[in-house]
C-alpha cells in the first residue's frame, strides 16, 4: 500500500491502464476510424479534432495508436509467455535431473543468451514468415534463455532442502515432486524476471514490426505506425515521432512496475 | 617452459569454449532454419520470382546443389560446416554474390558505428558518474543517476528519428542517411550509444558505489586527498576493471541493435544485410552473417578474459604457475557487481546480460 504514495508508481500504474483499456476496447477511446481516413485531411499537424494529427491517407493517427495497442502488446505478452514456458519447462528439468544432461543444456543455454534477441527473432521470422504470431514467438524464444537459467538456479536450490527429501522418502513420484513441491517455490523470481521482460519484449516487438516483419499495412500496430511514418519524417514529423513516444511511455510505465515487483520478492 | 605450460593451462579451457559458441550457434542457426516449416529454397525463390516461381525438379536440383541445399540434412550441416571452416560461406540465394564478400563489404561499415558508439557510451557513463561522485547535493546526485536507465526503455528508431528530424531536417548540421559523407556516422553512433551506455553505466556506477565503501577510499579521505584525485586514482581503475566483463556483451547487443539502425539511417552494414536477407528469406545470407557475428562475440570475449590476466596483477599469480588468492576473487567479484544493480535497478535487457556474466 505504502508504494502508492510514490507518484511514479501511480503515473506508471495509470499508463498501464489506460493501454490495457485501448487494448481491450479500442472502440472507447479511438475518435476516429483507423482505417477509413479523410483525403482533403492529409498530414494535418496534431490539432482539437486531430490529437496526433493525420497520416498521408488521411487517416486519424490517435486512432490508429489506439487500436494498435491490441497487435502490439498482445504479441509482447505472448512473447514473455513462449519465453517463461520454454524457459520454465527446460529449466526444471535441467536442474531437477542434474549431471550430464544438466551441463549440455546450459552450454546450449550460454549460447542462447549470446546470440542477440533480435537475430534470433530474425532467424525465426525467416523459417517461419512474416506476422505478429512468429515475432512473438522469435522475441520469446530470444528470451527463453534467461528463464532457462533463473529457473534453473531456484530448483538447483531448492531440490536439496528439506520437503523435497521427506517428499521422496515418503515415496512421492518425480513428476509430482516437480509440479508441487518445486515448482510453486521457485515461480517467484521467474515471475520477477517475466515482468521485466515485458518492457523488452514491447520494444523487440515493436523493432521487429518496424523493420517490417510484423503486422502488415494497413493493421495498426505500433512498431509498423513508426515505420510508415519515416518517410515523411522531415515533413510530417508527428507520423512517426508521436507513436514511438508512446512505445517509449509504456516501456517505462511497465519498467518501473516491474520494478516494484523485484523489489517486494 | 613452465610459463608457457600455465599460460596455456589458463587460455586452453577459453579457446575450448570460443570454438563450441561458434559451433553450437553455427547449429543452432541451422537448426531452426532447416526444422521449421517450409523449404529454405522454395521460399527464398518465391519472394524472389513470385508466381513466375520455378517449380521444375530438375532446375530446382541445380540450384539446391548451387547454394549447398542438396542432399540429406546432415550432409548439408556438415558440408556447409566444413565450407565455413575453411572460409567458405556459400552463395546468396538472392543476389547470387558470395555470402563472405557481402559481409567483408558491410562490416566496415558497421564497425564503425559500433566502435564509435561504445565510446560515446562508456566516456559520457564514466563522465556522469564522475559528477554525480562530485557534486555536493543529494539531489543533483539522486538525479544524474536517474537519467541513464531511461536510455535501455527508448526505442532505437524512435531516438534516431528524433536526431534525424532535430540535426538534419531541423538545424542541417548532419547528414541524415548514407555512408559516403564520414560524418554520416555520428547520429547512428549517438542512436546506439544510448542503450549501450545505459547498460554500462549501470555496471558502472555499481562498480563505483562498492569501491567507495572500500577501506582504500576510507584511508584515502582519513589522509584528506581530494574527491577529485580519489575518484580519478583509486576508485575509476578499480571500478573500470569489473566494468570491463560486460563490454563483450554488449558487442552481442550491438550486433543485434545496428538492424534498427541502419534501416532508420540507411547505411549499409551487417545489420541492413542481415534484414534484407530475412525480407529476402536468404537462408545462406542469414547463416553466414550469424557465423560472423558469433566469430565476432566470441573473438571480444576472449580478448576480454585474457586481458583479465595482463590488466589486473592480482589474476597474473595464475599466470606464473603459483596459485594465488586473488585468481579466484577477482572473477567472483566482478561477476558480484555485475549481478549487483539486476535487482535493484535493472530493465530487462539488463537482468539478462548481468546473468550471461554471472555464470560465465
Amino acid at each position: 500500500m505504502r508504494n502508492l504514495q510514490k507518484p511514479g508508481v501511480i503515473i506508471a500504474g495509470l499508463v498501464l491502464l489506460a493501454a490495457l483499456a485501448a487494448m481491450l476496447v479500442p472502440s472507447l477511446f479511438a475518435t476516429h476510424d483507423p482505417f477509413e481516413g479523410v483525403a482533403a485531411d492529409k498530414l494535418l499537424p496534431p490539432s482539437e479534432s486531430y490529437w496526433f494529427g493525420t497520416d498521408h491517407l488521411g487517416r486519424d493517427v490517435y486512432s490508429r495508436v489506439v487500436y494498435g495497442a491490441y497487435l502490439s502488446l498482445v504479441s509482447a505478452g505472448a512473447a514473455v509467455l513462449v519465453g517463461v514456458i520454454v524457459g520454465a519447462i527446460v529449466g526444471l528439468i535441467s536442474g531437477f535431473v542434474g549431471g550430464k544432461l544438466d551441463f549440455v543444456v546450459m552450454r546450449f543455454v550460454d549460447v542462447l543468451i549470446a546470440v542477440p534477441g533480435v537475430l534470433l527473432a530474425l532467424i525465426v521470422v525467416a523459417g517461419l514468415g512474416f506476422g505478429p504470431w512468429s515475432v512473438a514467438l522469435g522475441v520469446g524464444l530470444g528470451a527463453a534463455g534467461s528463464f532457462t537459467r533463473i529457473m534453473r538456479s531456484q530448483v538447483v536450490r531448492i531440490r536439496n532442502e528439506e520437503y523435497v527429501e521427506a517428499a521422496r522418502t515418503l515415496g512421492v513420484k518425480w513428476p509430482s515432486i516437480l509440479l508441487e513441491h518445486v515448482l510453486p517455490n521457485s515461480a517467484k523470481p521467474v515471475i520477477a524476471l517475466a515482468a521485466l521482460e515485458l518492457g523488452t519484449a514491447i520494444l523487440a516487438v515493436s523493432a521487429l514490426s518496424f523493420l517490417g516483419f510484423g503486422a502488415q499495412p494497413p493493421t495498426p500496430e505500433w512498431g509498423a505506425l513508426v515505420s510508415s511514418g519515416r518517410d515523411f519524417v522531415a515533413t510530417a514529423w508527428w507520423l512517426s515521432i508521436i507513436p514511438g513516444a508512446v512505445i517509449l511511455v509504456v516501456v517505462l510505465a511497465v519498467n518501473r512496475l516491474a520494478r516494484l515487483i523485484g523489489e517486494e520478492r | 617452459m613452465q610459463r608457457t605450460l600455465a599460460v596455456l593451462r589458463y587460455v586452453a579451457p577459453k579457446l575450448i569454449q570460443f570454438a563450441f559458441v561458434i559451433w553450437a550457434t553455427y547449429t543452432v542457426t541451422f537448426l531452426l532454419i532447416h526444422l521449421l516449416p517450409g523449404d529454405p529454397l522454395l521460399a527464398a525463390l518465391s519472394v524472389k520470382g513470385g508466381d513466375a516461381t520455378t517449380t521444375d525438379p530438375e532446375t530446382l536440383a541445380v540450384l539446391r546443389e548451387k547454394f549447398g541445399l542438396d542432399g540429406s540434412l546432415w550432409d548439408q550441416y556438415l558440408g556447409n560446416f566444413l565450407a565455413a571452416l575453411r572460409g567458405d560461406l556459400g552463395v546468396s540465394i538472392a543476389t547470387g554474390q558470395p555470402v563472405d564478400a557481402m559481409i567483408a563489404r558491410a562490416l566496415p561499415n558497421t564497425a564503425s558505428v559500433a566502435v564509435l558508439a561504445l565510446i560515446f557510451g562508456v566516456v559520457t557513463s564514466v563522465v556522469l558518474t564522475f559528477l554525480a561522485f562530485l557534486t555536493p547535493s543529494r539531489w543533483v546526485r539522486q538525479t544524474l543517476l536517474q537519467i541513464p536507465p531511461l536510455g535501455v526503455a527508448i526505442p532505437a528508431f524512435l531516438s534516431g528519428l528524433v536526431l534525424v528530424s532535430v540535426f538534419s531536417f531541423g538545424l542541417g548540421w548532419l547528414p541524415a542517411s548514407g555512408t559516403r559523407n564520414p560524418a554520416a556516422v555520428i547520429l547512428p553512433a549517438i542512436t546506439l550509444a544510448l542503450p549501450i551506455g545505459a547498460i554500462f553505466f549501470q555496471v558502472f556506477s555499481s562498480a563505483v558505489l562498492d569501491a567507495m565503501r572500500s577501506p582504500y577510499v576510507f584511508t584515502a579521505v582519513a589522509k584528506g586527498v581530494s574527491p577529485r584525485s580519489i575518484f580519478l586514482r583509486h576508485v575509476l581503475r578499480n571500478s573500470l576493471l569489473p566494468s570491463i566483463t560486460i563490454l563483450g556483451l554488449l558487442i552481442g547487443y550491438l550486433a543485434g541493435g545496428t538492424a534498427v539502425v541502419e534501416t532508420v539511417f540507411s547505411r549499409d552494414g551487417i545489420g541492413r544485410l542481415t534484414v534484407d536477407a530475412v525480407l529476402a528469406r536468404d537462408a545462406t545470407v542469414i547463416q553466414g552473417v550469424v557465423i560472423v557475428v558469433a566469430l565476432v562475440y566470441s573473438v571480444v570475449n576472449l580478448i576480454v578474459d585474457v586481458s583479465y590476466g595482463v590488466i589486473d596483477p592480482r589474476t597474473r599469480g595464475a599466470l606464473s604457475g603459483r596459485r594465488s588468492v586473488g585468481s579466484a576473487a577477482v572473477p567472483a567479484v566482478a561477476s558480484a557487481v555485475v549481478s549487483a544493480p539486476a535487482g535493484a535497478s535493472a530493465p530487462a535487457t539488463e537482468t539478462a546480460l548481468t546473468e550471461a556474466g554471472t555464470e560465465s
